[in-house]
């Protein structure tokens, strides 16, 4: 299918068309955006640099039952999944954060949880016109108009959505939407290139990561570490908030005669993450923490799956309380190498 | 999801028997489980050197090495000690109660590969539970190898496990069994000191030899130097790792030693592999 | 102002050479914008990089308490040399707190106190004079702040940027230290405390929605607590698994529970240094539930935290004439 052009002032009926299935979008609270299930008739406009929380919480819920059983009973029930979900107006990077985790999630024995949801989910993303302070996707392999984890791409083209269909289910999406879309033509294609150079072009804050997946085992006892994690108050702020980080807990939850098994963000940041029973951890500092969280995303994941676990949103620098910034400690990283 | 395609949901298994090992605070309970459902037991299938997750619903789960061989018989054993949350309930299990398993997890010793060759195990404390299985495997198979020598310590006599086992193996002239404890005791027939002294004592020729050890990190470290000073090379020595695990099946993150997760890559490892780990034996 | 940094980087790297410390913990320029991070200093190139300036918003008081000890290898003797720390008023009365509660004692210490007029609300400041990528230099103007960026100057009046916990601050000299640098400030005018003002204006059922929707928010990262002077607990309550008192999941019930709990164990010993709420990634007002109880505790009893190194602590503490009327 070609690509499609939305007027914005259908958008609201755009959105509407999605009748019968979960809608998540950006949405303004308090706490600045956040993505939250549309209600009946809503359809907030999805003008926006990035939320603070990511959306892996739609494929990967920061809490999840797993199981649900009786106390000492031996059957186990599985809880129903959702049912089919839209995500509108993702940022390019998150959506490749997607298909970065769903590596792992894939690797060898399929997480079901997440892969469920993952065959259930339309990502519709929205290219980024005007890039935040700390984004540096251009660095690690994504770019303000990757496609990378999406099904269907928007272009904000000033009066209207250029709409570019990814996948298979981008492409069911844009038939559903009928006569509401007209088709883009050359003009609109040149208007995509020219915003997307410039958006690329607004990026300041950039790192060469060349060379710094296979050179980062070689700095085990550098003392980069030790400077760079000194000031580290072993919050989960780093991990929460990033886009790729996937770790879990799972913990049984007991109220009265029913239970759960459930599961839970965890972050390497914590000391007891690690910690064995016996009272040794093999991550004993900040330091060991901060120097894993470093080398799984970019040279572990390397190894494992050959990307960097990292799609520079720029989260963490953002919003780490004592500005441990991933850019610069990437570029500490290059200066060591 | 059906049942059968979601690997996190554990299978009942009836606790056939079960008994101490070792006493104390920390003390090591033996126990000899078999699956409810027929179909799961014909499915299961390990070998030596894997793990699974065992636990009580409403509790929780623990990895645990597989403490049996498969050439032992359609059941499970597990030797567990009583440290946290997870084992205390454990220990709480009695024979016809219940305890909820999934697995096996991880990789295993290559026994393949290993066929005709000698093999040395070396073992302290509730380490002997993951060489168990090589014991008991190469026993049953015992054409396929040169033959077994057991090096197998602990503080006392009181905390070895699977003594009862022991009498047997040394009736044989193709197996060796060397039995240590820390500290001279009054009746105990066997060596006295520690376990990687007795290993330089024995003097194993490093020839056609595989070594597996597992014990506390401080007798691995002594256990390795003196493999060294006897000429065996890194290829030829093998150990098995233990971090704290949630999911088993290399998804939760947290038992990563580097770029390895044990639960998947591990926890059988050839030295060769662990030295390029800088965080294997952290 | 009359502090000036010379003086500043002086005094920090004579308190670095003495033999009596181990490190000094200070302001640094952070790696862009507006950012400033903490500095551990260990020698006379360090202590030339710190700062003071209005953007030293951190309380760095929390580094004294968040060492985490290896076990000193045999044969080795622990370092029981000094830390010095640089404060501002309110980061001086985490210190009081800390050596009336024994978390740190007085010769642990070097206590370098700075003066402070007021620093800005970083978010406040990013949201009037958008964040770039370049550094910039801050410093405090007369009545206000001047904000110098790529060679331009800006003149910013200190109400539009100020930070709330400033706009209520009483203690803006340190009221303890072992240096002090600089004259001290002329206190100012206090704000009534609107922010709480607010909340207790509201019926039972409005506060409990109030708070269910900031709550909601919480993704249990603990970075107020991690961040907090005061929360230095080497095994935190909110983390136990055995028994297993808050659960992990996050939902209203639990994320209640950990916000009320750490509420309640700060009640009597929070100094207001704002911490919590700056560093907050779901922009929790944590201050308002933390400032609240510190009123109560004023108004109900008298006392105020951090404010005199041998006061008893508050939650330790028993008079027979103590009102009681919230017990049962």
């Amino acid at each position: 299918m070609s690509a499609m052009l939305l007027n914005k002032e259908k958008w609201p009926e755009f959105v509407g068309k999605l009748t019968g299935k979960k809608v998540w979008a950006p949405q303004a609270d308090s706490e600045g955006m956040r993505f939250a299930l549309l209600a009946e008739g809503e359809a907030p406009v999805p003008d926006y640099n990035n939320t603070r929380v990511p959306p892996k919480g739609v494929l990967f819920p920061q809490t999840e039952t797993m199981l649900k059983f009786q106390v000492k009973a031996t059957e186990v029930d599985e809880p129903e999944l959702d049912q089919e979900t839209v995500v509108l107006g993702l940022r390019p990077c998150d959506a490749r954060a997607m298909a970065i985790v769903e590596k792992l999630f894939k690797w060898d024995i399929d997480d079901p949880y997440f892969i469920k949801r993952r065959d259930m989910v339309t990502l519709v993303g929205l290219a980024c016109n005007d890039p935040g302070l700390n984004c540096f996707c251009p660095s690690v392999g994504g770019s303000p108009a990757s496609t990378e984890g999406l099904d269907l791409l928007m272009v904000d083209l000033g009066e209207n959505y250029l709409l570019e269909a990814v996948t298979g289910k981008g492409e069911a999406l844009l038939k559903e939407m009928g006569d509401l879309l007209s088709e883009a033509g050359a003009d609109e294609a040149k208007e995509k290139e020219k915003l997307v150079k410039e958006a690329e072009g607004k990026i300041k804050r950039t790192v060469d990561t060349e060379g710094v997946p296979e050179g980062l085992p070689g700095l085990w006892e550098d003392p980069l570490w030790g400077k760079v994690s000194a000031s580290c108050l072993g919050c989960g702020t780093c991990t929460y908030l990033c886009p790729t980080c996937h770790c879990f807990d799972i913990q049984d939850e007991v109220e009265g005669f029913d239970a759960r098994r459930c599961r839970t963000w965890d972050s390497c940041m914590f000391g007891e993450y690690t910690l064995h029973t016996s009272g040794h951890n093999p991550r004993p500092t900040r330091k060991e923490r901060t120097r894993n969280r470093i080398n799984h995303k970019y040279s572990y994941y390397v190894d494992k799956f050959d990307v960097i676990a990292c799609v520079g949103c720029g989260r963490c620098s953002n919003l780490c309380p004592v500005n441990i910034d991933i850019i610069d400690t990437i570029r500490q990283v290059k200066e060591a190498l | 999801m059906k049942n059968g395609t979601n690997p996190y949901i554990p299978y009942p298994a009836t606790v056939e028997e079960t008994w101490y090992e070792t006493g104390g605070d920390r003390c090591i309970k033996t126990f000899k489980v078999v699956f409810d459902d027929e179909k799961v037991r014909k499915e299961w299938s390990h070998l030596p050197g894997q793990c699974a997750m065992i636990g009580v619903l409403g509790i929780g789960e623990s990895m645990i090495s597989i403490s049996c061989s498969p050439t032992e018989g359609d059941f499970l054993r597990f030797s567990v000690m009583r440290m946290g949350k997870v084992t205390q309930a454990l220990h709480q299990l009695e024979v016809g109660d219940k305890m909820m398993v999934r697995g096996p997890y991880g990789n295993n010793f290559p026994v393949d590969d290993w066929q005709g060759k000698k093999i040395l195990t070396i073992g302290g404390g509730v380490g002997q539970a993951p060489l168990r299985p090589i014991v008991e495997y190469v026993k049953a198979n015992r054409d396929e190898y040169e033959g077994l020598t057991m090096i197998y310590g602990a503080r006392t006599s009181g905390d070895l496990c699977f003594k009862g086992e022991f009498e047997e193996m040394s009736k044989c002239d193709d197996l060796a069994c060397h039995l240590t404890i820390d500290v001279e005791e009054e009746g105990w027939g066997h060596n006295v000191g520690f376990v990687p002294q007795m290993l330089l004592d024995l003097n194993p020729s490093p020839e056609n030899t595989i070594v597996i050890t597992c014990g506390p990190p401080i007798m691995i470290r002594f256990v390795l130097e003196n493999l060294k000073k006897l000429g065996f090379e890194d290829e030829q020595i093998y150990t098995t790792l233990e971090n704290r695990m949630k999911c088993g099946i290399g998804k939760c993150g947290r038992c990563n030693a580097g770029n390895m997760y044990v639960c998947k890559d591990g926890p059988v490892f050839s030295y060769a592999v662990l030295k390029e780990i800088p965080e294997a034996f952290a | 102002m009359k502090m000036d940094l010379e003086q500043l980087r002086k005094t920090a790297a004579e308190v670095v050479a003495r033999d009596d410390v181990k490190y000094l913990v200070g302001w640094k320029q952070g790696t862009y914008g507006y950012r400033v991070a903490p500095g551990f200093v260990e020698d006379a190139a360090g202590a030339a990089e710190l700062i003071f300036s209005p953007l030293c918003t951190a309380n760095l008081a929390t580094y004294l308490t968040l060492v985490e000890e290896l076990p000193i290898p045999r044969g080795q003797e622990p370092d029981d040399r000094k830390v010095a720390v640089m404060v501002k008023g309110c980061d001086s009365r985490a210190v009081t707190q800390l050596i009336v509660e024994k978390g740190i004692k007085k010769d642990e210490v070097v206590v370098i106190g700075c003066p402070c007029p007021g620093v800005v609300d970083p978010n406040l400041l990013a949201e009037k004079y958008p964040e770039t990528e370049d550094q910039v230099e801050m410093k405090w103007n007369g009545e206000g702040f001047l904000l110098l960026r790529g060679g331009e100057e800006t003149k910013i009046a200190r109400d539009e940027v100020l930070a709330e916990k400033c706009r209520l601050c009483r203690y803006p000299n340190p009221v303890y230290s072992d240096i002090m640098l600089g004259d001290p400030v002329e206190p100012w005018e206090t704000d009534e405390d609107k922010g709480v003002e607010e909340v207790e204006g509201k019926d039972v059922e409005e506060r409990a929605e109030y708070w269910a929707e900031q709550f909601d928010k919480c993704v249990r990262c603990y970075s107020c607590r991690n961040v907090c002077p005061l929360c230095y607990c080497q095994d935190c309550v909110l983390d136990r698994l055995n028994p297993t008192w808050v659960n992990r999941a996050v939902n209203f019930s639990e994320n209640t529970a950990f916000n009320i709990a750490r509420a309640f164990h700060l009640g009597g010993r929070c100094i207001e240094c704002g911490e919590c709420e700056r560093v907050c990634p779901a922009n929790i007002p944590l201050g308002k539930i933390n400032r609240k109880l510190a009123r109560e505790v004023r108004d109900k009893y008298g006392f105020e935290p951090g404010v005199d190194p041998d006061a008893e602590p508050f939650q330790a503490s028993f008079k027979p004439d103590d009102p009681e009327e919230f017990i049962l």
